[in-house]
């Protein structure tokens, strides 16, 4: 994909860097609160760029394995969740778990990376 | 946040009628804005004495664009709110004592008044602060007794409350999903797992619906003082009370499996000893899971809701939506035994 420059990661990292360096010090309340859940979301956005296209083939990798057959990974995806829904598929069948384990991983991994370590 | 004049004038007259004059309303502030309702905290000259109190205000909607989902989840009305407060305050439950349910003469729209109780309710605070540690090593047990008291209340004069088994829950969570066309295989394995394990539940109570940190006020010396936000009540199994407040998402990061401050041996002891009734720690389990698929379709649901166009796109909700994976990653924890 042809970017222009600076890059997309560039421009959130400089817009995070305002918001936190320069904004975050002079709120309060309401506004403070706010700024900090856009810089989080501005972090899940660069996350998401970095990773996106790696997690995709990676899930559709894995979609077809378990369908298969090849397809889109929407298509792929959506044949699976109709599956389930019809009860096609033992809920405690292995590769399905590490399916849905392995997105929900790559996911978390993006939204938020801390979520699946234990807090004790 | 403080309020327009008017607004303060309208609550004056509204104390005055209600509760005693002169009802001169001092430091009105608001306390928690959300889709469902305001809370305000205030003082009121009464004879002549000052009362701390809470106005907590139904937002009745200026939208208008109807929300397709509206009636699917139990929400009480104001008037229902007050009259569970009341029965649960007369069975023991530390529950707001209601002052006053406003009348459509107040100008106020739909509201409650009723006494402000001191205390911490927010999740880090009362996990975190040093002055709570001796609060935090009982209070999973005074939720145990509590609850039971709740369990106990007598829901036959209530009977506007919703019956909720778990397969009324399910029907109601799965339209969400299906409304907003989510395509989740893990939502979708979670919502059969739920489906083929719902417990063979005897009793039906009064459940809280959101019982845990956040609607409690707790203090360093009483521990927890008062229960609030009743607005979901509904009948039901009430080891769904137990469950929810075992997710990880209501533990704010703090270890301990009740609350993020108690163990759930704690819980289940004080709440058997108060109750007479065993707990099935396998049945708490099943609602602790349901609990995470419920909360993970609230977060699809806050995330996506803007779309409906019955409320502006906000950075807050949007954020949230992207907290679904986190309550579907401990629903899987849970039923693999890795929590």
């Amino acid at each position: 994909m042809p970017t222009s420059q600076p890059d997309a990661a560039t421009l959130i990292e400089a817009a995070t860097r305002y918001l936190e360096d320069e904004l975050l010090p002079t709120l309060t309340g309401y506004h403070r609160f706010r700024t900090r859940v856009t810089i989080n979301v501005l972090a899940m956005v660069g996350r998401e760029l970095a990773l996106a296209d790696r997690h995709a083939a990676a899930e559709r990798a894995r979609l077809a394995a378990l369908i298969g057959r090849d397809g889109t990974l929407e298509a792929l995806n959506d044949e699976l969740v109709d599956r389930i829904r019809a009860g096609n598929l033992a809920i405690d069948d292995a590769a399905l778990r590490d399916h849905v384990r392995r997105s929900l991983a790559e996911a978390l991994a993006i939204n938020n990376p801390k979520w699946p370590r234990r807090n004790a | 946040m403080t309020a327009d004049p008017a607004f303060s004038d309208r609550l004056q007259a509204a104390v005055a009628r209600h509760i005693g004059a002169p009802g001169t309303v001092h430091a009105l502030t608001r306390l928690t804005g959300g889709a469902t309702k305001t809370t305000w905290a205030f003082d009121a000259d009464i004879g002549g004495r000052r009362d701390p109190l809470i106005l907590q205000a139904t937002d009745v909607g200026t939208s208008p664009v109807a929300d397709p989902l509206a009636g699917l989840l139990p929400r009480l009305t104001a008037e229902e709110d007050a009259r569970v407060m009341i029965a649960a305050a007369a069975c023991g439950v530390p529950a707001p004592t209601v002052r006053a349910v406003l009348s459509a003469t107040d100008g106020l729209g739909p509201g409650i008044i009723t006494e402000r109780i001191a205390g911490e309710t927010l999740g880090p605070k009362v996990l975190r602060e040093r002055q709570l540690a001796p609060t935090r090593a009982v209070l999973a047990g005074q939720c145990g007794r509590v609850l039971a008291a709740v369990h106990r209340v007598d829901v036959a004069p209530l009977e506007f409350l919703r019956h909720q088994d778990a397969a009324a829950q399910l029907v109601a969570y799965r339209r969400v999903v299906d409304h907003y066309g989510c395509r989740l295989p893990a939502l979708e394995l979670a919502f059969r797992w739920v489906a083929t394990h719902v417990p063979q539940s005897s009793r039906h109570t009064l459940v809280h619906g959101d019982f845990r940190l956040g609607n409690l006020i707790v203090d360093g010396a009483d521990g927890l003082r008062c229960v609030i936000d009743w607005e979901i009540a509904q009948t039901g199994d009430p080891m769904q009370d137990l469950g929810w407040i075992c997710c990880r998402t209501w533990r704010f990061g703090g270890s301990l499996p009740v609350g993020g401050f108690g163990t759930r041996e704690q819980l289940f002891t004080a709440y058997q000893e108060a109750s007479g009734q065993t707990v099935d720690a396998l049945d708490v389990r099943f609602w602790e899971a349901f609990g995470n698929l419920k909360w993970a379709v609230m977060c699809l649901r806050k995330g996506l809701r803007w779309r409906d166009g019955t409320e502006p796109i906000s950075i807050e909700q949007v954020a949230i939506g992207r907290r679904t994976e986190e309550p579907l990653w401990d629903f899987f924890d849970l039923i693999e035994g890795r929590d």
